[in-house]
């Protein structure tokens, strides 16, 4: 998969590509194998954006100042709007439910899974 | 005022249709209390009588009707060979057209204690004189409306609203409800249900699901927002990043970020999914934009609208466009209601920066000052040549009770409100413009007033 395709989808994100973000979404690529071969950049920058986006967020530890709360933010967005563009409903209901989970695990002061876990088995029960 | 179509099919010429009940419906369903109801004929073979149903009677009228212009009377209109651009299946029925002058196009009826003011033998008819035919009747309602609307849609929204809280955990249900019980205009929910009317799907309760998910997405992003800006209050209550602290607060903007983004998946429209996470994307960068610009405090003009067009009216906008696509409303609709929705979100944000020096708001003045939010006054107050230099001055100290009092007293003495209420009306008028060339199903009158009740207010 290119890299390049996904430069329009890393505005405003390229320092986080460099801090984490590039690795996340390689760990992604097999994961989302089984997909279409033109959603699959798409869909593993959507599923390592909402990984770290939550990292940035400081969501289930102690919170982020906000310039970085604000980052996060927009990885959560752009990976929604990555998901509406190139995924199925299914898909793109388990990984609102994945976040679900994890937020109100935070908020209930619980420990959530990891939420690549979580993203994994959404990829699963999406396809 | 609320307006909108009564649509029904006849069977056959000369047919009396009794409309009582569905015109007390539509009052009902409207809230309308004690006012008006304007009914107008959409069509030159179709009149309206308040007469008293009586089937014998109807054959009377039928036959008085038919005595005065007779089906075979010879009309000049039926003559097509004097006639220009006549359609192919242009009907004989000049006798028709003359009954309808017999009768009227239009009627104004009261209405008190929520139903129509009818005599006891009164009914209302539309008259078929040429059907069988698809009717309309222009419809609209104006008056004292119970406070709850008596708005079906509305109360709808919130039963859906009130619905999901209840399904969801308590820790992130809770701080989610106090805040959403707190109040808010509901705008954005108002705006996907009215705009999921024009199309020719019409389907309630998905619009209701889809109204309430935008407003649990709207929430989400104030309750980040105030955790940002450092706000204790909202609405009158304490934020959640007050109450509950900042982590419960995150946790709390994200469960219904998701949440609002599953419904609106659930819903299975791939465009709509679409241009609400484009917004979602919108709100977000200019969030972040809003944050960098502040210290460069107050800003400017053109900063401000990037901001606003991200921060505030891309979700009206989308709001717009979504009820739309839902129920297949035409692509050039559509556009037409992006842009209406997009002025609407910036003059709604000026007016709420206006709101800011209003002492009928509730709040305490200067709230924007006091945390150095984006502010329409503020930019005008500082570029004011005669108040804009100490605008300036005290906008780059630190600000304490006295700088926030002098400073909002600057504004309001300054051509600064006046400037920004004149730029918010005026983007106002444009959005009432772009809707003027589509067909919107009677809404325009409903559109256009709450365009202009959303900016001509104090609180």
């Amino acid at each position: 998969m290119s890299v390049q395709i996904l430069d329009r989808e890393l505005e405003r994100l390229e320092a986080l590509w460099a801090d984490g973000l590039s690795d996340s979404y390689r760990s992604y690529v097999e994961v989302v194998a089984g997909y279409e071969p033109e959603a699959q950049p798409k869909l593993a920058l959507a599923a390592a954006l909402i990984e770290v986006g939550i990292r940035l967020q400081g969501l289930g530890g102690r919170a982020a100042p906000p310039p970085t709360l604000l980052m996060g933010d927009l990885c959560l967005a752009r990976a929604s709007r990555l998901l509406a563009d190139s995924a199925g409903q299914a898909l793109q209901v388990a990984f609102a439910q994945a976040i679900e989970t994890v937020s109100a695990a935070a908020a209930s002061g619980q420990r959530a899974r990891p939420v690549r876990d979580l993203l994994v088995h959404a990829f699963a029960a999406g396809r | 005022m609320i307006s909108g179509r009564l649509r029904f099919d006849t069977s056959h010429a000369t047919e009396f249709v009794d409309l009582t009940q569905r015109v007390n419906d539509e009052i009902q369903k409207a809230g309308l209390r004690t006012g008006r109801i304007h009914l107008q004929s959409l069509h030159t073979t179709l009149g309206l009588a308040i007469n008293e149903n009586e089937p014998l009677l109807l054959r009377d009228f039928e036959h008085l009707l038919e005595r005065l212009a007779p089906g075979n009377g010879g009309y000049e209109h039926d003559d097509f060979t004097r006639r220009f651009e006549v359609a192919v299946d242009e009907p004989v029925n000049g006798h028709a057209h003359c009954r309808q002058l017999l009768l009227t196009g239009f009627l104004t009826l009261l209405v008190e204690e929520g139903r129509l003011v009818m005599g006891r033998w009164q009914s209302v008819f539309a008259v078929e004189l040429d059907g069988p035919r698809h009717r309309q009747i222009a419809m609209q309602l104006d008056g004292e409306f119970s406070p709850s609307g008596g708005d079906s849609a509305a109360e709808l929204v919130e039963m859906e609203i009130t619905r999901q809280l209840m399904t969801d955990p308590d820790p992130v249900a809770v701080p989610m409800r106090r805040l959403m019980e707190a109040g808010g205009k509901r705008l954005r929910p108002k705006l996907v249900q009215l705009t999921s009317r024009i199309g020719p799907r019409q389907e309630p309760l998905r619009a209701a699901s889809l109204a309430a998910a935008v407003e649990l997405l709207h929430n989400a992003t104030l309750i980040h927002d105030d955790y940002v800006d450092e706000s204790t209050h909202r609405r009158g209550r304490p934020t959640v990043a007050a109450a509950e602290g900042a982590e419960r607060a995150i946790a709390v903007g994200d469960y219904y970020f998701a949440k609002a983004t599953r419904l609106i998946a659930e819903l299975g429209n791939a465009s709509v999914a679409t241009t609400m996470a484009e917004a979602l994307e919108a709100i977000c960068a200019s969030q972040i934009d809003d944050v960098a610009q502040r210290g460069a405090f107050p800003g400017d003009h053109d900063s401000y609208l990037r901001v606003v067009r991200g921060k505030t009216a891309a979700l009206f906008a989308a709001a717009c466009v979504s009820g739309a696509l839902l129920s297949d409303a035409p692509a050039d609709v559509v556009e037409a209601l992006r842009r209406y929705g997009e002025l609407l979100g910036i003059a709604f944000q000026m007016a709420d920066d206006m709101v800011d020096f209003s002492p009928d708001s509730g709040k305490p003045i200067g709230l924007d000052i006091r945390q150095r939010a984006l502010s329409l006054p503020l930019i005008y107050a500082a570029e004011d040549r005669s108040v804009g230099k100490e605008v300036r001055t005290l906008l780059a100290g630190s600000l304490g009770d006295k700088e926030v009092d002098r400073v909002a007293d600057l504004v309001t003495t300054s051509d600064a409100l006046r400037r920004v209420g004149d730029e918010a009306r005026g983007l106002v008028e444009e959005a009432v413009q772009e809707i003027e060339a589509v067909e919107l199903d009677g809404l325009r009158p409903t559109l256009v007033g709450l365009a202009r009740s959303a900016v001509d207010r104090t609180a």
